[in-house]
């Protein structure tokens, strides 16, 4: 009964939410009795109902830059090629990588792009880039696409993070630049790089759970009575981010794997990429409007082809797992997976057998909500040097990426009297890969 | 009179537009088969005044081993096939998929009776060199790393008797092999040679890249890269192990000291003066080991990476195949 009142809200989606965090409420229960608390949750009536609910998208953050010969635009028996093979596709005359042959069985319903021209080769500054479709103005700091998206595709009560960060690697963290810039800090993202859960989450022992849930009452009572009288922002403001993190609190079980049965997980894999990709699905059924999860560090200048052999089955594995456990569940409409990193890398092969940074023509993958499946936009020459048909940048990208998703990329923010539209004047999404 | 390491200089350079990644021998002459990146094998005279590479069309992904077996040249390609050709003619004589994943090594026994080949299916397969059918499937490394990606079999060699076979992998675990029977005899282990990051970049470099029998069979050398700081770059020095095999001892443990990245081929001198060690990183090394004494003999950085070398009878010529290069050294008189 507590709970109920607890997660109490008004309109259809608030109440699937409200479900799925009570789920998540009682899991430790039904944890200890060997049903996962996640699978309680995810029966058909309750997913049907947040399939009606809003959207989300994973970002699959290939940090430091894969290579795109040895992924999605392969060129065997080039001098550019690599050791190896390019294999066939579910779709006819679409060959990736070897590496990759769950992807290459799932290829009807993935969409590429081939044709990235992002001109940017600095791991900083390319990751600014692709992270915000632009980049800054001398006065002017964008929001990133985390942040846009949270803004967009969040709810104002939602009792669940908007915009959730992965990114364990040391290395190359700090060039993301994640930044929700003017939108303010409501649409940061919560940033999880030393553990899978925030920090702090657990309710203190010496508070019963009964204690907790009514002091979130009393507080919600003396603040509603208080911005009934007064009705301050502030004070609204305060309530608003107490309750998020209270609904974060209730929400532990969320970030616990031990809740997906075994089966799930290995369909993940066992490394920590294969479990922050499951812990993002969990996430987008329970409401989070962007995850990113960031794979580090594909930064191959030495052995690439020994890093690549090590990291794209790891990676093809994890994207095919994403994309079947979110088929299954009746996610893939509302859900967009993209995989991108900040560039791709050379074609020359240079003398460690590797491949340094390259972004004049790569690639990117995406699936799922809005997007045409099986579409192969933009060719590069037959050695991978330059974008021979249909080149696009990272704008062209960002607005793909919202208009899959619903959102039009023509919308204007106000910064002051200044409009900011989401993509800069002029970029517009790649229809041809738009459902 | 042994050969002074300090001797040897470049005798010859030839330029290509390929990498060579394996290379081999006919004994008594100076004709070499490397293997490529383009997918061929070539063929070199290297007594002609400007030797050209004759193509030798049949495999479809870089050419990584090749041994000479007798009058026969035997390859192994990233596309599992192994090829028999005839070293006269050089026209193919058989071929067929030989293991499931990319073939990393082709050895033979000196006799040129027995072949060995290595992949990433972590197999080592030993077939008769004349017939071309399976002896043996010596299965003595993990698919799997510890951390849960694929392993990768990368070395292999026979003791110069034929009797033994050695293997590496990724990890550094070493199995020598009783070639007659197929069984192990021992195992050994060697983990420096394989970096995992589990903080800064989340992935692995190194792993045995070479191996050699002393000449007496009693030691096996072991070659790579010791641990790495940033594994985007070959930057930890070049490393050498050497074993008593039988008692898992190490009797030597060469570290260079300027040279950095990978040992990719390893030769003892055929009367044991010396060890020689061939790699580097975006440069050529060329490392000699005095395996009694534990002292470098003589550490040099040279042209470009280096793929593998081929030691002559004598001791005093070796060839080395790698990025854009073929070479020739000779020890000066």
């Amino acid at each position: 009964m507590l709970m109920n009142s607890h997660f109490c809200g008004s309109s259809e989606h608030d109440v699937s939410r409200r479900a799925f965090l009570r789920t998540l409420g009682a899991g430790t229960g039904l944890a200890a009795s060997g049903i996962g608390a996640v699978h309680s949750f995810a029966t058909p009536a309750l997913n049907d109902t947040l399939k009606a609910g809003g959207k989300s998208v994973i970002l699959l953050w290939l940090a430091g830059g894969a290579s795109q010969l040895e992924t999605w635009d392969p060129k065997p028996g080039r001098p550019t090629g690599g050791p190896f093979a390019a294999i066939p596709t579910s779709v006819p005359g679409v060959h990736i990588s070897e590496l990759m042959p769950q992807m290459a069985k799932r290829m009807k319903d993935i969409c590429v792009i081939r044709s990235l021209n992002t001109r940017n080769g600095d791991h900083g500054g390319a990751s600014q880039l692709m992270m915000r479709g632009r980049l800054d103005e001398p006065s002017l700091r964008y929001p990133d696409m985390g942040a846009v998206l949270a803004r967009e595709l969040g709810r104002a009560d939602s009792k669940v993070p908007d915009y959730v960060s992965f990114y364990n690697a040391t290395e190359g963290r700090d060039f993301s630049r994640q930044s929700s810039s003017f939108l303010g800090a409501r649409y940061s993202p919560m940033k999880l790089a030393e553990s899978m859960a925030p920090p702090n989450m657990k309710r203190l022992e010496s508070i019963t759970e009964l204690d907790h849930y009514a002091r979130a009452e009393l507080q919600q009572l003396i603040n509603s009575q208080f911005v009934a009288s007064h009705g301050t922002g502030p004070v609204k403001s305060h309530a608003n981010a107490y309750a998020r993190v209270h609904g974060l609190m209730s929400s532990e079980a969320l970030f616990d794997l031990s809740q997906e049965p075994a089966k799930a997980r290995e369909l993940y894999g066992p490394t920590l990429f294969g479990e922050q990709a499951l812990m993002a699905r969990r996430m987008v059924e329970a409401g989070v409007p962007f995850v990113r999860v960031s794979r580090a560090w594909w930064d191959s200048h030495g052995q690439n082809f020994e890093t690549h052999q090590e990291m794209v089955p790891e990676l093809d594995r994890v994207m095919a797992a994403l994309h079947d456990d979110l088929k299954q569940r009746g996610l893939l409409e509302r859900t967009l997976v993209l995989a991108v990193g900040e560039f791709g890398r050379t074609p020359n092969i240079n003398a460690s057998l590797g491949r340094d940074h390259f972004a004049n023509a790569w690639s990117a993958a995406m699936f799922g909500c809005g997007l045409k499946g099986g579409a192969v936009f933009g060719k590069t020459d037959k050695d991978g040097q330059t974008v021979v048909e249909a080149p696009v940048g990272a704008g062209e990208l960002f607005a793909t990426v919202l208009a899959a998703i619903g959102v039009n990329p023509k919308k204007e923010y106000h910064v002051g009297a200044r409009p900011i539209p989401l993509v800069n004047p002029g970029i517009k999404p790649i229809t041809q890969v738009l459902a | 009179m042994p050969t002074d390491p300090a001797k040897f200089k470049l005798a010859k350079e030839i330029s290509r537009k390929d990498i060579l990644l394996c290379l081999a021998r006919v004994p008594e002459t100076k004709r070499l088969f490397a293997g490529s990146s383009d997918g061929c094998v070539y063929h070199f005279d290297i007594a002609a005044e400007k030797p050209e590479g004759v193509a030798m069309e049949g495999h479809t992904g870089y050419v990584t081993g090749l041994a000479v077996a007798g009058q026969q040249i035997v390859t192994g390609a990233y596309d599992g096939q192994l090829i028999w050709w005839d070293a006269g003619s050089c026209q193919k004589v058989r071929g067929f998929k030989a293991h499931d994943r990319w073939i990393r090594n082709v050895v033979a026994t000196r006799d040129g009776k027995i072949i060995a080949s290595t992949a990433d299916d972590m197999v080592c397969r030993v077939w008769d060199a004349a017939t071309g059918k399976l002896k043996h499937e010596l299965r003595g490394h993990a698919t799997l790393t510890p951390n849960h990606f694929s392993s990768m079999l990368y070395a292999c060699a026979f003791s110069a008797d034929g009797t033994l076979l050695a293997t590496g992998d990724k990890i550094g675990h070493v199995v020598v092999w009783d070639v007659a029977t197929g069984k192990p005899l021992g195992t050994l282990e060697v983990p420096e040679v394989y970096t995992w990051d589990p903080r800064a970049r989340i992935h692995s470099i190194g792993g045995i890249r070479s191996l050699a029998f002393s000449p007496d069979g009693t030691q096996v050398a072991v070659g790579g890269m010791g641990k790495v700081g940033n594994i985007d770059h070959l930057e930890g020095k070049a490393l050498v192990e050497v074993f008593n095999w039988r008692k898992q001892e190490r009797v030597a443990k060469f570290s260079a000291d300027k040279g950095k990245g990978l040992i990719t081929h390893l030769a003892f001198h055929p009367q044991g003066e010396w060890l020689l060690g061939a790699g580097g990183d975006g440069k050529g090394l060329l490392f000699f080991l005095d395996v009694i004494s534990g002292k470098i003999l003589r550490e040099e950085g040279a042209l470009t990476h280096f793929h593998k070398l081929a030691l002559d009878e004598s001791g005093t010529r070796f060839y080395t195949a790698g990025h854009n290069k073929l070479a020739v050294w000779e020890a000066a008189a």
